[in-house]
């Protein structure tokens, strides 16, 4: 019985027949053993090697994912471990035995003929799956003499590979890591294909390379010229037989040496030495069975295999199918040999995307295979990546990710019902409207293949479409079908033509219809019963017919044709011509052709028949049958027999003999009547035979169909059952998310109470939905006014913009503050307005909640004085936490330490520590244990712009209320004015004391000048009292203006005064005359001047003009510059005195005149004595500093 | 009265005129020839090139220091004593060795360092 799975792809097929032909090269006992890994599989190649014992007949070529710019080091270090010659393939290395051949980096390398193809440089990195693509050209190359290895590595490569490799018959292996199972990656996908023959750890592997060896080597001396072994086809009958036994299924009518390939392929993996040691092994190990069966069943399937094909579904037939169909009718696909499902979802995933918007139409797709695990995979629908054949638009679209795979979408899952079913031995589906069923029938015998494409049109409904493989072809049954696509394979059901499904070999299940009915004509025909029974009646007197095709073959017999046939000796055919009556086939002949070729009705008179001797004229009837596009396509060919001339043998004569002859007569009329009712009888019951015939056919496919849908309903029973699991875990998930949410409820309504924050729920119309119990406190709220709009509430805060706001946060989304000032003593609140969202983020209200912020507003202003104080500070005022960071920073700390808060904030206080600090700073800074009260320290930072500035610190202890320190706080203050009022004061000090010793020296001069020149002590004390007292006076003047000058004027009134007639210092008067304007002279220049002045007012108020009421003192001065310096020339002239003497003597005043003043002030004095008066006249420069 | 040439030569500088003129009388009167100034140039002048024997330097000469008379007489091996309302302690570091007359003095004081000066 053959498999439905479709194993193999078409070129693989045609490979099989290149493989028949025997090998030149490598020799015949060569293996080439293909061994696969990623980068990094260096260690199992090396312990493969090391096990390997170099005297086999294998060759080995090594096939890593390389860096292509890498320099691969492979070779030697394999080279290490083994005997064999290790070298890296180049183009055109025969495979030897006992060599080991290493990919080059940067390379595909693939096998021709056993020798090594190798094409620089690689492809891409994407499209770079070095071990398939060698794998693939070693299957086609050694065909069942290739060997595959795939080892650790990550990814998928060599999985496809492997599939090849056992497509052609060869072994496949993989690396198993400690535990037995396929290492992940590499071997897990090889394995996952189900085509691995074994699992091994590397260490095992070269153990069973050298059996598998052996076992090769004995196989083959058996093979026959066409490399199968002959003892296989002996016993090829008996396996069969055991299959069917086990597994039920026969395989008698799959081709003989594909059966037998794969049978020596398992011989070879179970080690079996010969075909009866393995018929044993199958007897005992009722496992090997379903094996063997599995390994008949291999099949290579994709989605949208062989895209051309799908393309002309989708172009071609599967329009036309949704255009045929109304929105109520169902459109069924059938897809034999379905294997896990591939074709039929690419199907219906066809037929979705064409259907579009015709969402009413059903789809249901058949998908039958008897490879009962493929159905299962099948309907799970579950794929491992990747998907080959899928574009990522229908993967995204069709399919949704599932863990490590990827799930068909449950749309195109319920198009598809899956069951086992063997195209071959159940009764076929029916009423399809299209089949497809490719690359099954390339495994079949030719019978079977006719059996099949017939089942398939008796499947097909007229008009429907059947898809074969691009291989396959009709052969004889060209007839049933019309032609719609010759290369890919796609026709159309011919209606004209019917079959019915010959022998559905099932006998168990009912009889064989008895084989000798001729084909009948109308059995699908539901007829109405007057119908056929006029028809019945009629028969006898109509005309016999035949129907025939363009080719001439019969389609329907009617009527009593057989007097006419005389069918040919030799092969049977349907042939008209072969049929006819020698003597009829010309004329007949004649007329067909014209009437075929002029479409029009041809009657031929004159023929004769000879029929028991008797010649009987006879009218041939030809009449075209018209079709659909008005060609003939079939012809009705009547014979019309022409009654004889009258009969006269048959004189009613004679009485007894009359007698007798009239009873014969009716008993003869009896017997024709009986004989007619009879085949009336017969006719009526072959018609009844026909129709339950058809009738049971027709319920064996509908049974068939309910088959699979029963088991498609078990399947989705199961499926319920582990939903209903699914969903009772849920509900209890749901409970416990329940009780967890009442739990939240009222955790939140608890929370809600207790903060005593006015919560407001409102939906988007303003309707309350809900508010706390301090809302009360906020809107006159009632409990019945929940649902009632808010603005229906009288509120007992201001607030006019409550619409608004609301409006502008569900417009805006956003979250709105307002502070509402309580007028008075009323409370401050906070209003912050919320979009309410619900869990699945939809804004559905908003969510008022007001916080009173009386107190905290208080509180705020209150700190806002005390930093504004803190910040308004001179004094640079900073904080500091327990852990030495600096927490706050005002205003004056950033001036003085010319440092801003942001870079200060945070740092550690050991940042304010200066290089050079005194000692009781780093004392300080260094001990984290402060003293507890005030502590003071000095020291100098330097700003970061290089200024340095005297700061005076104090610090003290931060507590808390109950005393425990929280922090410290430091005050700095800037003491460069202090420090710099200090200095001044010690320099003033130090002026003073000079001064002071300066002026009792100037005293001392005085008092020892006075004494030298006077004449007595009382002239003594009265001059030098004098002299002191101008002394004195000029330090006034100066003690007033701070030392900074005093004005010549006063200077000069200060000695004239006393000899004054008013009091007014300032103007002149009789006795005294002063012209000058305002000068202020240095303290040098006052003193010295004065005392010269104090000299001359003296002598003057003695001897001179104001020794005299008349006399007259005037003083005249002016500023000059003279060489670019200011001189003072300062004239004191006396006049109306007494005459003017000389004087005989220089005393002490016309000697501190004439002699001291120049000497001080550097400067010239003239002191003449004209007999009118004194005249003093003094130049002195200005601009000399100032004595100290 | 600076009739006798063969009488020691002394450099009186000092800005105060009733002070000059006092110790110029006593200078004299202890048998001194006086020469006096009141501003450093002219001091610099003879200090560098007068025929002096001993020199007294008020250290503030009209607002200018007399130190540079002080290197001068240095130079010429003139012995000589600062005198100063101020305290010793203003003296820079090269004439702290120096003596000084703390103004206001006596005879005796003057005497006194007159003749340490000379007996150098």
């Amino acid at each position: 019985m053959p498999s439905q799975t479709k194993p193999a792809s078409a070129p693989a097929a045609s490979q099989r027949g290149k493989r028949v032909n025997p090998r030149k090269a490598p020799p015949q006992d060569t293996l080439i053993v293909g061994i696969g890994a990623s980068a990094g599989g260096l260690e199992a190649f090396k312990e493969f090697f090391t096990l390997m014992p170099a005297d086999s007949t294998l060759a080995f070529v090594l096939v890593q994912h390389l860096a292509p710019d890498h320099q691969s080091l492979l070779a030697e270090l394999i080279g290490r471990t083994t005997t064999m010659p290790v070298v890296e393939a180049t183009h055109g290395t025969r495979v030897e035995p006992r060599h080991v051949y290493v990919i080059p980096p940067n390379a595909t390398l693939t096998i021709a003929g056993g020798v090594l193809q190798v094409c620089k440089p690689a492809p891409p990195r994407e499209h770079r799956l070095p071990i398939n693509t060698f794998f693939t050209s070693l299957a086609a190359d050694q065909g069942d003499r290739a060997v595959c290895v795939v080892l650790a590595g990550s990814g998928s490569d060599g999985t496809k590979g492997v599939g090849a490799i056992k497509d052609h018959g060869g072994l496949a292996l993989a690396q198993s890591g400690s535990d037995h199972e396929a290492m992940t990656g590499m071997p897990a996908n090889a394995v996952a294909t189900g085509l691995v023959d074994a699992v091994l750890p590397v260490a095992d592997m070269p153990a069973r390379l050298l059996a598998y060896q052996k076992q090769m080597h004995a196989a083959h001396r058996q093979k026959g010229s066409d490399g199968v072994r002959g003892d296989v086809a002996e016993h090829l009958n008996t396996i069969c037989e055991l299959l069917h036994a086990e597994v039920g299924h026969h395989f008698g009518q799959y081709k003989e040496k594909t059966l037998m390939r794969r049978v020596q392929r398992r011989m070879l993996v179970v080690q079996a030495e010969t075909v009866t040691d393995y018929i044993d092994y199958l007897r005992q190990h009722p496992n090997e069975n379903e094996l063997l069966f599995r390994e008949f069943l291999i099949g290579v399937t994709e989605f949208f295999r062989d895209p051309a094909a799908f393309e002309v579904l989708r172009t071609i037939a599967i329009p036309a199918l949704v255009a045929d169909k109304t929105s109520d009718d169902v459109l069924r696909v059938w897809v034999p040999g379905c294997a896990t499902g591939e074709e039929a979802y690419s199907i219906a995933i066809l037929l979705r995307e064409a259907m579009g918007s015709q969402r009413g139409l059903k789809v249901k797709i058949f998908a039958t295979d008897i490879d009962d695990k493929a159905i299962d995979a099948a309907r799970a629908g579950r794929y491992r990546p990747p998907l080959i054949g899928i574009s990522p638009e229908r993967l995204q679209r069709w399919f949704s990710k599932d863990r490590d795979g990827y799930c068909v979408s449950k749309q195109i899952r319920e198009m598809c019902i899956f069951s086992t079913h063997s195209v071959i031995k159940d009764p076929p589906f029916s009423r399809m409207d299209l089949v497809s069923c490719r690359n099954l029938l390339i495994y079949l015998n030719n019978d079977l293949q006719e059996r099949l494409v017939q089942s398939f049109h008796y499947a097909l409904r007229p008009g429907g479409f059947l898809l074969l493989g691009t291989s396959e072809r009709l052969a004889k049954n060209a007839r049933l079908f019309t032609e719609l696509d010759k290369k890919q394979r796609l026709y159309v059901c011919r209606e004209d033509a019917h079959t019915h499904p010959r022998d559905f070999p099932n006998v168990q299940h009912r009889p064989d219809p008895s084989a000798g009915h001729a084909r009948h004509d109308s059995t699908r025909q539901i007829d109405d019963g007057i119908d056929q029974q006029v028809r019945q009646v009629l028969e006898p007197w109509s005309p016999a017919y035949v129907v025939i095709d363009a080719s001439h073959d019969v389609l329907r017999f009617g009527g009593d044709t057989g007097r006419y046939l005389s069918p040919s000796a030799g092969a049977a055919s349907l042939n008209l011509f072969q049929l006819l009556d020698k003597p009829l086939r010309a004329g007949v002949r004649a007329a067909v052709l014209q009437a075929f070729a002029s479409g029009q009705q041809v009657i031929r008179e004159g023929l004769t028949i000879l029929l028991h001797g008797h010649e009987r004229p006879l009218r041939l009837i030809v009449e075209p049958l018209a079709q659909d596009d008005d060609k003939a396509g079939m012809c009705v060919v009547a014979f019309d027999e022409l009654e004889p001339a009258p009969h006269t043998a048959e004189p009613a004569t004679g009485g007894k003999r009359g007698s007798h002859l009239a009873r014969i007569q009716a008993l003869e009329d009896e017997l024709r009547r009986t004989r007619a009712q009879l085949h009336t009888a017969v006719d009526l019951h072959e018609t009844a035979s026909e129709e339950l015939k058809s009738a049971n056919e027709e319920y064996q496919s509908v049974n068939e169909e309910l088959q699979s849908a029963n088991e498609e309903l078990e399947t989705s029973t199961e499926e319920m059952q582990s939903i209903n699991e699914e969903l009772q875990t849920v509900n209890a998930e749901l409970k416990n998310k329940n009780e967890a949410l009442n739990r939240v409820n009222s955790d939140i309504r608890n929370l809600l109470d207790s903060t005593h924050i006015a919560t407001l729920f409102l939906d988007r119309d303003l309707h309350i939905r809900s508010y706390t119990p301090a809302m009360t406190g906020l809107f006159h709220l009632r409990d019945g006014d929940k649902g009632r709009p808010i603005t229906e509430i009288s509120p007992r805060i201001n607030y006019p913009e409550l619409q608004s706001d609301v409006a502008h946060v569900l417009h805006h989304l956003t979250v709105t503050e307002r502070l509402l000032r309580g007028s008075g003593e009323a409370p401050t609140f906070l209003l912050r307005m919320r979009p309410y969202l619900t869990i699945a983020n939809v804004v559905d209200g908003v969510v008022l909640t007001f916080v009173d912020i009386t107190e905290s507003q208080r509180l705020n202003s209150a700190h806002a004085q005390m930093a504004a104080i803190v910040n308004s500070s001179r004094d640079a005022i900073f904080g500091f936490s327990l852990d030495e960071r600096i927490s706050s920073w005002n205003a004056s700390a950033e001036r003085i330490f010319g440092l801003v808060a942001g870079d200060v904030v945070g740092q550690p206080l050991s940042l304010l520590l200066p290089l050079d600090a005194p000692a009781g700073a780093k004392v300080f800074f260094a001990s984290h244990d402060r003293p507890q009260r005030l502590a003071e320290f000095e020291m100098t930072w330097v700003r970061p712009d290089g200024a340095s500035v005297p700061l005076a610190m104090s610090y003290s202890p931060v507590r808390s209320p109950d005393g425990t320190l929280i922090a410290g706080k430091l005050i700095a203050r800037d003491i460069t004015e202090r420090l710099r009022a200090a200095q001044r004061m010690e320099l003033m000090l130090a002026e003073l004391n000079h001064r002071v010793k300066n002026t009792l020296a100037t005293v001392q001069a005085i008092a020892h000048q006075t004494l030298t020149s006077a004449a007595d002590l009382p002239g003594f004390q009265e001059s030098f009292l004098a002299r002191l007292l101008a002394l004195s006076q000029t330090h006034n003047l100066l003690a007033r203006e701070a030392w900074e000058g005093a004005p010549l004027a006063d200077i000069i009134n200060n000695e004239l005064a006393p000899y004054r007639h008013d009091g007014n210092a300032r103007a002149s008067d009789a006795r005294v005359q002063l012209h000058g304007d305002e000068l202020n002279l240095h303290p040098k220049h006052a003193l010295a001047l004065s005392m010269a002045l104090h000299e001359l007012a003296t002598n003057a108020g003695k001897y001179g003009s104001l020794s005299v009421p008349a006399g007259q003192v005037t003083v005249t001065w002016a500023t000059r510059t003279i060489c670019e310096r200011p001189w003072l020339h300062l004239q004191w002239s006396e006049t109306g005195g007494p005459t003017v003497e000389p004087p005989t003597r220089r005393g002490f005043g016309s000697r501190l005149i004439g002699e001291g003043v120049p000497y001080e002030l550097d400067g010239k004095v003239t002191l003449e004595f004209p007999r009118d008066g004194v005249i003093c006249t003094i130049d002195v420069p200005l601009d000399e500093n100032a004595s100290r | 009265m600076n009739a006798d040439t063969n009488a020691p030569c002394i450099l009186l500088a000092e800005d105060e005129m009733l002070v000059a003129m006092m110790l110029e009388d006593r200078l004299i009167a202890s048998g001194y020839r006086v020469v006096k100034a009141s501003r450093l140039a002219k001091c610099m002048e003879l200090a560098e090139s007068a025929p002096l024997d001993l020199a007294i330097l008020d250290i503030n000469l009209a607002g200018e220091v007399s130190f540079p008379a002080a290197e001068a007489l240095r130079r010429r091996g003139i012995p000589f004593v600062f005198s100063s309302g101020y305290d010793d302690n203003i003296l820079p570091e090269a004439w702290r060795n120096e003596k000084i007359l703390q103004k206001p003095y006596d005879t005796r004081q003057l005497t006194a360092a007159l003749t340490a000066l000379r007996a150098n």
